[in-house]
């Protein structure tokens, strides 16, 4: 982010840049930056807080006035007042409990099916509250995602769906939009809950989690290099993986 | 949270030791006051129109996101799961705050929003994206944007 505003004020642009990682923006040395304390994603801090993100962005362009730098690197005083999360939280739906064989085909697409049945109405509800969705990346619907997650796992070679891209950049597309589906659905509740505890809960109850674990392992045994490093660090999130103790 | 601090040992020491470029030249441009500036954003989150093709890793290629694109056209496609992405789901200006420029705009705080901005995928080696970039600040220029606002993810 910061070489690309170094490159923009160079051909003439006046910049600034929100800093996520301050370090980095040190090394670089752009011309103008707001370092902001929230967590990696959120460069304006809390969704649907128009006050707080204007006054990041209000912060942010105010740099554009100030004397010449050449370089300034301002911290933003105040951080994300919802990054602490609900106490108590949990999401808008029950999931059964149940020890499927990860293995069986049948069996994993059919209870992959029941839980996408069971988390349905809460994503529903989710878009009907925010009038859109994030889900949609491997264009595929959800049952065409969670078949090929399934096949994957049980299939010697099964039927990429999506053909312009390699099997396993199609198992990440896929995984991808299931992500999105949960996590939007598991957002239909009241409150904003933390990311932390909507990650946590995922990747701890859901089916769907174990199965995306479960092809991590699968991609990381390829012979192919560009499947490993797919399966390594794009479908975990790396502080889940070291919470759950992946390997 | 997934703060730099909260990441697993080998990705902070990553993320602290990558090899980011630096510039001896230090190019500082002056503006009018920011309540005449056309702001843009150029983001870093691998934004992408629905139907487009997502971002991949090691691309240095951009996507222009034209300011009416409907929020609920806008797919997030960075390469790294290693950040969140549930805010941007509750609303796009987490990452790409057009909604508040443009209520800046109407109070006066900046002059107007820029037509059209810009989404690159932030995982990339910039130095692959310069010519891209550059390529950029032409059309930025040639909209009459004369503030630029950058979000990364």
């Amino acid at each position: 982010m910061s070489a690309l505003a170094y490159y923009l004020e160079d051909e003439g642009l006046p910049t600034v840049a929100i800093s996520l990682i301050r370090v980095q923006t040190e090394k670089v040395g752009n011309p103008r930056s707001l370092w902001v304390p929230f967590e990696l994603g959120r460069p304006l801090g809390p969704p649907n807080d128009a006050a707080f993100q204007k006054q990041v962005i209000a912060s942010a362009l105010g740099l554009l006035n100030q004397a010449p730098g050449p370089v300034l690197l301002e911290d933003y005083p105040r951080d994300d007042p919802t990054s602490a999360g609900i106490e108590g939280w949990r999401p808008p739906f029950d999931l059964a409990a149940g020890d499927i064989d990860l293995a069986n085909h049948a069996e994993l697409q059919s209870a992959l099916a029941d839980e996408w049945r069971a988390v349905a109405p809460s994503y529903a509800r989710f878009i009907a509250a925010n009038r859109r969705t994030t889900f949609g990346i491997s264009g595929l619907d959800i049952e065409a995602c969670g078949a090929y997650l399934a096949a994957y796992l049980a299939v010697e070679a099964p039927t990429n769906p999506i053909p312009a891209v390699s099997p396993a950049q199609a198992v990440r597309w896929a995984a991808d939009d299931v992500k999105a589906y949960y996590l939007e659905a598991m957002a239909a509740g009241p409150g904003i809950p933390s990311s932390r505890q909507v990650q946590e809960w995922f990747w701890d109850r859901t089916l769907a989690a174990r199965t995306i674990i479960a092809l991590r392992k699968r991609l990381m045994a390829s012979e192919d290099a560009r499947t490993q490093a797919l399966g390594r660090m794009s479908l975990v999130p790396g502080v889940q993986a070291l919470r759950l103790g992946l390997t | 949270m997934v703060r730099l601090t909260d990441l697993p040992p080998a990705t902070q020491t990553g993320m602290r030791n990558l090899d980011c470029p630096s510039f001896e030249r230090k190019p500082f441009v002056s503006g009018p006051a920011l309540e005449k500036r056309r702001v843009a954003v150029v983001t870093s989150a691998g934004l992408v129109t629905r139907g487009e093709r997502p971002f991949v890793s090691s691309d240095t290629d951009y996507r222009v996101l034209p300011a009416n694109t409907p929020a609920d056209r806008l797919l997030m496609t960075h390469v790294s799961v290693n950040f969140d992405r549930t805010g941007f789901q509750r609303d796009v200006n987490v990452v790409y705050p057009l909604d508040r420029l443009r209520e800046m705009a109407a109070d006066g705080a900046i002059g107007s929003v820029a037509d059209t901005h810009y989404s690159f995928m932030g995982a990339s080696d910039p130095r692959g994206m310069e010519a891209n970039a550059r390529s950029v600040a032409g059309r930025l220029k040639a909209d009459r944007v004369d503030g630029v606002l950058l979000t990364p993810v």
